[in-house]
């Protein structure tokens, strides 16, 4: 029962179909009325009965008769008939049955009296059509005719009627008693306890979700329904002023509980539908029989009838206009409930003129239960829902945790990035203030001095450069190697410069070499020093007049994207082969310088995990570094560095 | 120091300054000074004066406004911020640039909105240090990877803290911030120029802009408060 617009449906069909929906259902119900409750053989019928008035004159009326509403409420109606008996063997027993009656009746066989409803609570309800049989105690037949005499009472503020008569063997009559009894007994006392469980659920529910008025009213109704059930005829006043306006009452609960559902505005006006009912409820307290039988017939049945079609004219309006599904629904089952009313009504004014039958009220009953059934299973869906909502909910808590705990990490990241860089510049002012001050004295001293102190300067301004290095390495560049080598360009082309070294910078793919994301600082300071080195090497032992330096993104067969940094001099070269030789042995601590510079270099290409290749001949020296993917990502202890 | 640092300067007479490029070079440690001075000189073309301190910088400022100042930051009666803004509210043809050991961001970039248009590396080779005056006077004002990095790293507005800083960098144009990148990741002048589709000549020019760009007015004492305290967020 999931209100949504049906899209799929124009608007302009919705009307005519909605209507030849309930023009369906209304056949449907019309078909109903056609079935009618089985009779027992028409032999055993007494059509013709005398009835008595009070004065005494007898006047021949034929059954069913209906009688005008007449003032003389109180005095019963007395009808006289007569029979034959012919017993034979296997009908022995025979019984009076009655199939329906207004309101109350007392039957006398020979002047006994054998059966008298008024003893049995509930079967004087008018609009129940509850059928009577009372066993003829053999020894008051007479062979031959035989006299019975039938006294209606009337009570409420329904006109007297009674139906055909059967005096027959009881085996006879039986059956058609008992489908009766079933039909008209049984089934609407099993449907007004179950309307009682229903309603005692759905109020359980309003009790808990107080917001939801629509279980409130739907309570309500139910409860004054399943009230009114139980409630016997003839009884006191109040209760006959109650009866009297159930149907009214009920009608307006209905309709709070259609406003409600639909969701219309001003809530509040609607409750004015309920002044009929408590109009005829009054008259029943506080007025005389006769006032709540006024009342009764100038308000009940009429706003019955009005609230009704006010109803049918919501849910049709919500269901053709907002093309609200569960209107829909509660528009059909709407229409069940009015085509038996009118039915009920014309009944009752003998339209028909055939038997009467009051069937509204167990439609309506009926009606109740499969909007009842309807709303709890809405309640079921919405918690099933609310299940499913509260499984995504733990999901999108547990995700937002995480995002929550990623972002703290990153945060915590930024923080300690932060704390790095304002490390960094307070180390930086001081090496500013003190060791690069000094520095760049004896760099100025040495450089005045010439000669042997030459050396001593360039001994400092290797100082510095390093200097240089470590701290801007600590510059977080986010995994751009990129701009490391930018300020590393600017080193080298002044030391080159210095050395009348040409460096020629080329980078061969657009853009350089790619991120290496969660590149350390650490890592990149080996990089440098690497090339540092390489570049150390080429000015101190090469004699080369270029220096080359090429920037490439090389993709490796898995298809991401590494880099690679070469340095290629023009000098004169030196053995790789001996050096691979000398490689892993002790020979290298004691080789010379350049040696121990390529074994430092592998070592660094190691720990960073990048991959060191040397090429040399007469013709130059290349030392290329392959930069994986993961470079710096992957384990690398700071502690394994040993230079 | 001091007395000693002016005698230097007297002992030091200023060139002709008739076609020469007049160049101050304020710095307290002697060596150094003298390292660039001769450097300048020996280069030839430039009129050379340097001092060791800020009142004898004032003092030498007030006789001539000279085409080139290079100035130290921690003088020992103060601050060169306080020169380049005397200078700059002076004169706006002077070049400026700062003469620094490690040419730390802050310190430059705090200079470069004062009005300096970059900085020297105290121990850079004499050749270079008299290239690089050279260029400036012919506006190109050089820009070092590192500077670059940093202004292009707070027109990122790094991980979303906008505010974080107070460079305006809002008036760059996208063509700048290019070349900025280009220049902090190594690139030369000539593959930035290709990769923009600009002349290669036009770059020092856009770099110079940029500078421009950057300067705040400091003509308000409370600005010029905040930058050389370090009160501005770099």
């Amino acid at each position: 029962m999931i209100d949504r617009p049906d899209a799929a449906a124009p608007g302009r069909y919705r009307l005519p179909a909605y209507l030849l929906l309930l023009a369906v259902i209304a056949a449907v119900c019309i078909c109903i009325f056609h079935l009618r409750p089985p009779d027992p053989p028409a032999r055993y019928r007494l059509a013709q009965a005398q009835l008595v008035d009070a004065a005494g004159v007898a006047r021949s009326v034929a059954l069913p008769y209906r009688h005008e509403h007449a003032n003389a409420m109180q005095l019963p109606f007395t009808y006289l008939m007569n029979f034959d008996y012919r017993p034979s063997g296997d009908e022995a027993r025979w019984s009076v049955f009655l199939p329906g009656y207004t309101s109350g009746i007392e039957v006398a066989v020979n002047g006994a009296v054998v059966l008298d409803t008024r003893l049995h609570p509930g079967a004087g309800r008018v609009d129940r059509n509850t059928p009577a049989i009372a066993f003829i105690p053999p020894s008051l037949l007479r062979e031959g005719a035989n006299e019975v005499r039938v006294r209606l009472f009337v009570w409420g503020p329904i006109s007297g009627y009674l139906d055909r008569l059967y005096v027959g063997p009881d085996a006879e009559l039986r059956p058609a008693y008992d489908t009766r009894f079933f039909l008209f007994s049984t089934v609407p006392l099993l449907l007004a306890a179950w309307q009682g469980l229903l309603g005692a659920i759905l109020g359980l529910i309003w009790l808990n979700r107080r917001r939801e008025a629509v279980y409130g009213w739907l309570t309500a109704a139910m409860a004054v329904g399943m009230t009114q059930y139980f409630m016997s005829m003839p009884a006191s006043q109040w209760v006959h002023g109650f009866l009297g306006a159930a149907g009214a009452l009920e009608a307006a609960l209905m309709l709070q509980f259609v406003v409600h559902f639909v969701g219309l505005k001003h809530v509040a006006r609607w409750r004015l539908a309920f002044i009929p009912g408590l109009v005829i409820l009054a008259a029943g307290l506080f007025g005389r029989p006769e006032d709540l039988r006024i009342a009764y017939i100038a308000l009940g049945p009429a706003f019955t009838g009005l609230f009704m079609t006010t109803m049918a004219c919501i849910l049709g309006w919500s269901a053709v206009v907002k093309g609200a599904r569960s209107s829909v629904f509660l528009g059909c089952t709407l229409t069940v409930v009015v085509v038996f009313w009118a039915h009920d009504i014309a009944s009752l004014l003998n339209f028909f003129g055939a038997e009467r039958i009051f069937l509204g009220r167990l439609s309506y009953s009926l009606v109740l239960i499969a909007i009842g059934i309807g709303l709890t299973w809405r309640f079921v869906q919405a918690l099933n829902e609310a299940d499913k909502f509260a499984g995504q909910l733990v999901l999108r808590v547990r995700e937002a945790e995480d995002k929550l705990r990623a972002s703290f990490t990153r945060e915590e990241e930024r923080a300690r990035d932060e704390a790095r860089a304002a490390e960094r510049t307070r180390l930086m002012r001081d090496l500013h203030d003190g060791l690069g001050g000094q520095l760049v004295s004896i760099v100025a001293l040495a450089e005045q001095m010439g000669g042997i102190a030459a050396q001593i300067g360039d001994a400092a301004r290797a100082a510095l450069r390093d200097l240089r290095l470590v701290i801007d390495a600590m510059e977080e560049v986010d995994g751009d190697l990129m701009l490391v080598l930018g300020s590393w360009r600017e080193r080298i082309s002044t030391q080159l410069r210095a050395h009348g070294i040409q460096l020629s910078w080329q980078v061969l793919t657009p853009g350089g070499l790619p991120v290496f994301p969660g590149l350390r600082p650490w890592v990149v300071i080996q990089i440098v020093r690497l090339l540092d080195e390489a570049v150390t090497n080429a000015i101190k032992h090469s004699g080369a007049g270029t220096l080359q330096v090429l920037i490439e993104t090389v993709v490796d067969a898995k298809g991401s994207a590494g880099g690679r940094i070469t340095i290629a001099d023009d000098g004169k070269g030196f053995d790789v082969g001996q050096y691979i030789r000398d490689a892993g042995s002790r020979e290298i601590a004691r080789g010379p310088v350049a040696r121990r510079g390529l074994a430092n270099m592998r070592k660094r290409a190691e720990l960073c995990g990048g991959q060191l290749t040397f090429a040399s001949d007469a013709a130059g020296t290349r030392v290329s570094l392959a930069l994986p993917a993961d470079l710096g990502t992957a384990g690398g202890g700071e502690s394994r560095i040993s230079s | 120091m001091n007395v000693w640092g002016w005698a230097m300067t007297v002992g030091r007479p200023v060139q002709n300054a008739g076609e020469l490029i007049s160049v101050l070079v304020v710095e307290d440690d002697a060596p150094t000074r003298w390292r660039i001075s001769d450097a300048l000189v020996q280069a030839g073309g430039f009129g050379v004066s340097d001092v060791a301190n800020l009142a004898d910088a004032r003092q030498a400022i007030g006789a001539a406004i000279p085409d080139v100042l290079l100035t130290d930051l921690q003088l020992p009666d103060g601050s060169g911020m306080e020169l380049i803004r005397d200078l700059r509210l002076r004169s706006d043809k002077t070049e400026i640039m700062v003469i620094s050991i490690l040419g730390d961001e802050k310190s430059v970039i705090s200079a470069i909105l004062l009005g300096a248009n970059g900085y020297l590396l105290k121990d850079a080779f004499p050749t270079d240090i008299a290239d690089t005056v050279r260029d400036l006077v012919r506006g190109h004002s050089p820009i070092s990877a590192s500077i670059a990095r940093f202004i292009v790293r707070r027109t990122q507005g790094q991980t979303g803290q906008a505010s974080a800083s107070d460079l305006n960098t809002a008036k760059l144009t996208h063509r700048e911030i290019d070349i900025l990148w280009g220049i902090a990741k190594g690139f030369s002048y000539a593959d930035i120029a290709e990769r923009l589709g600009i002349s290669k000549h036009t770059v020092p020019g856009y770099i110079k802009n940029i500078y421009r760009k950057l300067e705040v007015n400091t003509r308000g004492e409370a600005v010029f408060e905040a930058i050389q305290q370090g009160l501005i967020k770099l």
